[in-house]
């Protein structure tokens, strides 16, 4: 099992316990604007890319879906397949929120992921560093976003 | 058949038993529970039900592997008290026990609930 790439090293030790704990085969941190945080169990980042982009869609819809039926946003979502399942779940930490997808098989089980992911929504909230000021991204620049992120954690394009 | 209520009221009125749950086998979340006594430091059942069927699915690979079949009952003795888990098809029955409780009595009316369950 790697050891997770992260944009942002304050979030590398909570993933790392996160990844070991719960026995997750891979997973991704990121902003709900599709900006990877972290990563682990992927060597590809256009595989990255499109998990960031597939989960903010899809934290999107079921947020909305989680307002229509019940009246607030759905905390999270589990999917069963055959052999793999999915989880993915909102974190925040300081007022900022963050999305998590892992993947995991029969060596771990829901109640364990939700579990150590309990515990690391608690190591985001007290690791989280003050907000710096960034540098002001154009509203909307998903792609810009997404691209800059997956530079961080696979280096730029042509040297991964 | 009992239902899981049942089950899980009758397990947790035996002596020295603090909570009595049914939990998913390959989830490990809580089907059914008994409130749990003493939980001034907290309610841990839902950590202890992932944990134990989590342990429970170890333990049974672990008996596969020394040709011993499928385990009848699994017990973890700490500090504080006991872990009992007997497995019943799709789901595990779970009671968290004190240390001074009978374990023979906990045993048998677990396996008992559990041949029911199953």
């Amino acid at each position: 099992m790697s050891n997770p790439t992260v944009a942002e090293a304050w979030v590398a030790a909570p993933l790392t316990k996160l990844m070991e704990d719960a026995r997750l085969i891979s997973g991704v941190l990121l902003y709900p604007t599709g900006r990877a945080v972290g990563q682990f169990g992927f060597s590809n980042a256009a595989d990255v890319m499109s998990i960031c982009a597939l989960t903010s869609a899809i934290n999107a819809s079921a947020r909305e879906l989680g307002r229509q039926l019940d009246g607030k946003p759905f905390y999270e979502l589990h999917h069963a397949g055959a052999e793999r399942q999915v989880f993915m779940a909102r974190a925040s930490a300081a007022g900022q929120e963050f999305l998590f997808v892992g993947v995991f098989d029969s060596e771990s089980s829901l109640g364990v992921v939700e579990i150590y992911f309990g515990e690391f929504q608690k190591a985001l909230e007290k690791l989280r560093p003050e907000r710096q000021a960034s540098v002001p991204i154009p509203a909307g620049d998903f792609e810009g976003e997404l691209n800059r992120s997956l530079d961080a954690l696979f280096g730029p394009i042509g040297k991964r | 058949m009992k239902s899981v209520t049942q089950i899980v009221a009758s397990l947790s009125h035996v002596p020295g038993v603090v909570a009595a749950m049914i939990v998913g086998a390959s989830d490990g979340l809580i089907v059914e529970t008994s409130a749990m006594l003493n939980a001034e430091a907290g309610d841990t059942r839902k950590h202890t039900a992932a944990l134990a069927a989590y342990l429970y699915s170890k333990v049974t690979r672990a008996s596969d592997a020394a040709r011993l079949g499928t385990p009848a009952f699994m017990r973890l003795e700490a500090e504080q008290g006991h872990i009992c888990v007997v497995g019943a098809r799709d789901v595990v029955l779970v009671t968290i026990v004190t240390p001074n409780a009978n374990l023979g009595r906990v045993r048998l009316d677990m396996m008992t609930a559990a041949k029911g369950e199953a």
